[in-house]
């Protein structure tokens, strides 16, 4: 069987945006790459399958599964088919993205000093203090160049008209960036030639912006800083990611333990001694940074880093406290912090959003449960989140009790149908919703984002949720060049 | 280097050290047991490579396919080269910005080989030496690929240090446990095959008959395994390299540990380097290579407090 015929048997489910076709025919962008496949028989698309695997495999991109006592190592799965993005699309996010970004980091120096955005009554102040990352121990310290969001990985989806939307701002230690890189590296192998053939621009500078804002970042002004990633360890399930920016960037990779705080400095004990340690790119959460300040258990912080951080000894990227603007009850008010802000109107849109804990709005919720999706204030990952459409009367009725319990804690959306995008599946070429996480950085220069990202897929059929703890795949994801 | 780093990249190294000279063993023993000696016993093998207590070695001591199961695959065994090509693998792991990526991939391929569960089917019923040269081959993969990739930094001397310590340990307890299956006496005539196959276990027997043209003897077989400065495999070789690979380690930043670990090193290598095989006899060959050993446990315990120590 050729794979032509598996093109023509592609459904696209109804009141859908499918990122491939438009009606009856593919899209513009889509076009070579499925002339290419097309090309292909089915073993061959098989076989390119089974080396996508076996490369991710023998490259350790792997997280471990433990069960009966013994690990078992999984690979994500990644589906072979590219997303792609057009230079106008691309256009459009980028711009919207970096708008967000200005918002949000003015908001947090303001929000950790000032406060001029509760006084001018734009955000309730109680909407602040009941979020359980806004940190008190932030106020009034002034981060270098005022930059909070060094990196984010905003997420954002299509409506079935096209039109994207802000799903969530991820601003604390957003993660896959590492997949983007890789799952780039993986199709120059399975589709040899076919990138430079679509002209799509390349991700892999990412690792040296990165790179050079954290240098700048340096408290002492010398020639070579000393660098360092933090990590919470072998088994934390993005190690892989923290060990291949580590190696890209060739900075040290460190663990908690490998750091010590002395006279309000911190220093990494190496072979030759203590060595100072100038800025640390962190992925262990604020709770966990330094158990004399924040979660006196922990064991994967460094005693004394606050400390060192606030003399401005050291500099820390996210920095700490960010949670307080990726809160998906202070979402609601990005739109307005960009007017407020900016004096700009936001060119990404949000999603509607109802806070549960205002009563009307609630009360709308309840009512119409079954379009709506709740989920928790301070969760991530898709965990704790309800779907009103797929959920059983007696999940909605526990559901519910929950949410009384806490209002606050909730949020409820109308669920976005998310646009589709094709995958490889069992031989055929079927419908599957994606979401898209550009990953931006933020340095003294400004921001820049590199022309792709993650796309995440629900490899399940008909499922909206895209996170990899709830059955979720990722593709290589291309942003054209203008022709 | 962070402390963290040197020693899991010490231990990753050792640990594939062990699993070679582990597979090695376990080739040439196999081939000797077909080779229909009368009185083929794993038993030195288990003594050497296994914590198993004397009767269970004695149980086990004439089962082939039952050893090779025990020593390659065995999930319950911490010294099979399963669990060990493991500990290596997970040192790698968490060093993997130090090592090349080529590396991982080699540390990863072992790996993922050595858990199939078809591995453990076909030493069950196939040829085993084919299985067994296919690990050995994997294991080489890493050696070459770290001696062509790795840059010749701190890293690359604590990966040597690690190598040529674990060899230096192996060797000297190869030797003990042999020639304790004589009770040490050198003089007394063994079989031919028993020394050959010894040889070949560590990849000397070549070397051995183009060194002494007279035939197999106890002595000439210690003179080479310990005294042979051109053989990689002997402990004096294992010495000198470690001591090469040690000095590289010379830094302003830590120089009483570096003084402390030279002088032990210096001081085991001159004795060995200064002996000859009468001169050991007379020492008696146990003893020799007990103290040997102990002075080795002794370098591995000093570069811990003097390089690792990270609590």
């Amino acid at each position: 069987m050729q794979a032509s015929e598996l093109v023509q048997s592609y459904l696209v489910e109804p009141n859908t945006w499918d990122e491939m076709y438009k009606d009856t025919s593919v899209r513009e962008q889509y076009k070579k790459a499925i002339e290419f496949l097309q090309r292909l028989s089915i073993d061959e698309l098989n076989k390119k399958e089974e080396l996508a695997k076996r490369l991710f495999m023998s490259q350790g991109i792997t997280f471990t599964v433990y069960s009966s006592g013994e690990g078992i190592e999984k690979i994500f799965p990644f589906d072979i088919i590219p997303r792609i993005i057009t230079a106008s699309e691309w256009d459009f996010i980028e711009k919207g993205i970096k708008q967000r970004l200005r918002a949000l980091n003015l908001f947090l120096k303001d929000i950790y000093s000032n406060q001029f955005i509760i006084k001018d009554g734009v955000i309730p102040a109680q909407m602040i203090y009941s979020c359980p990352h806004y940190l008190r121990e932030m106020h009034n310290f002034p981060v270098p160049y005022d930059i909070y969001v060094h990196i984010s990985g905003i997420d954002l989806i299509r409506d079935s008209d096209g039109s994207f939307y802000i799903l969530e701002d991820n601003l604390r230690t957003p993660s896959g960036v590492s997949y983007m890189l890789e799952n780039r590296e993986i199709t120059k192998r399975i589709f040899p030639d076919l990138l430079p053939k679509n002209n799509v621009r390349t991700v892999t500078e990412y690792p040296n912006i990165l790179h050079r804002n954290l240098v700048s970042l340096s408290p002492r002004q010398i020639y070579n800083p000393t660098i360092v990633l933090l990590t919470p360890g072998i088994y934390n399930s993005a190690y892989f990611e923290h060990t291949t920016l580590a190696r890209l960037m060739g900075v040290e990779l460190v663990e908690g333990r490998d750091l010590v705080v002395d006279n309000h400095k911190v220093y990494m004990k190496t072979t030759a001694g203590l060595q100072q340690v100038d800025v640390i790119y962190r992925r262990v959460d604020d709770d966990y940074l330094d158990p004399l300040m924040f979660d006196p258990k922990s064991m994967l912080g460094v005693s004394g880093i606050m400390s060192a951080y606030r003399k401005g000894n050291v500099a820390i990227v996210n920095a700490v406290g960010n949670g307080v603007a990726d809160d998906k009850a202070i979402y609601t008010f990005v739109p307005a912090m960009i007017r407020y802000y900016l004096n700009e109107e936001p060119i990404l849109k949000n999603v509607p959003t109802y806070q549960l804990g205002k009563d009307d709005e609630r009360e709308y919720v309840f009512k119409n449960i079954e379009r709506m999706v709740i989920k928790k204030t301070n969760a991530s990952g898709g965990y704790g989140m309800l779907m009103g459409n797929s959920a059983t009367e007696k999940e909605i009725d526990e559901y519910k009790k929950e949410v009384l319990h806490n209002p606050r804690e909730f949020i409820a959306q109308p669920i976005i149908s998310l646009s589709s995008s094709p995958c490889y599946m069992n031989g055929k070429l079927q419908p599957r919703r994606v979401d898209l996480r550009p990953y931006a950085l933020c340095g003294p220069g400004g921001i820049e984002i590199v022309p792709g990202g993650l796309t995440r897929v629900a490899l399940k059929e008909g499922s909206l949720v895209v996170n990899s703890s709830q059955g979720g795949g990722s593709k290589d994801t291309w942003v054209l060049a203008d022709q | 280097m962070l402390s963290r780093v040197a020693d899991s990249l010490y231990w990753m190294s050792r640990y594939m050290e062990r699993a070679d000279g582990i597979l090695r063993m376990l080739k040439i023993n196999y081939a000797s047991s077909q080779d229909d000696i009368q009185e083929f016993s794993w038993k030195p093998v288990l003594r050497i490579f296994t914590a198993l207590t004397d009767a269970e070695a004695t149980a086990l001591a004439n089962d082939n396919r039952g050893v090779l199961q025990f020593m390659v695959t065995d999930k319950d065994n911490p010294n099979s080269v399963l669990n060990i090509v493991t500990q290596a693998r997970e040192n790698g792991r968490s060093v993997q910005d130090h090592i090349t990526k080529e590396m991982w991939q080699c540390l990863n391929d072992f790996y993922h080989t050595i858990r199939q569960q078809k591995l453990v089917e076909l030493l069950q019923q196939e040829d085993p030496i084919t299985v067994l040269d296919t690990l050995i081959k994997l294991g080489l993969l890493y050696f070459g690929t770290t001696d062509v990739t790795m840059a010749r930094g701190e890293g690359s001397a604590f990966i040597n240090i690690g190598k040529f310590l674990e060899r230096a340990i192996q060797s000297a307890d190869i030797l003990d446990i042999k020639f304790s299956d004589l009770n040490y006496e050198l003089d007394k005539p063994a079989d031919t095959t028993y020394w050959k196959y010894l040889l070949m276990s560590i990849s000397g027997y070549e070397l051995y008959l183009k060194t002494y043209r007279s035939g197999f003897g106890a002595k000439n077989v210690m003179e080479q395994i310990i005294l042979n400065e051109n053989f990689p495999r002997s402990v004096v070789y294992s010495i000198n390299h470690l001591h090469h690979y040690f000095e590289r380690l010379k830094n302003e930043k830590n120089i009483s540990g570096f003084n402390h670990l030279n002088f032990m090193i210096g001081k085991v290598q001159s004795k060995i380097k200064f002996s000859t095989p009468d001169a050991i006899i007379h020492e008696g060959l146990h003893h020799f290579l007990v103290e040997t050993k102990s002075s080795l446990f002794q370098i591995g315990n000093a570069l811990n407090q003097n390089y690792f120590a990270h609590g």
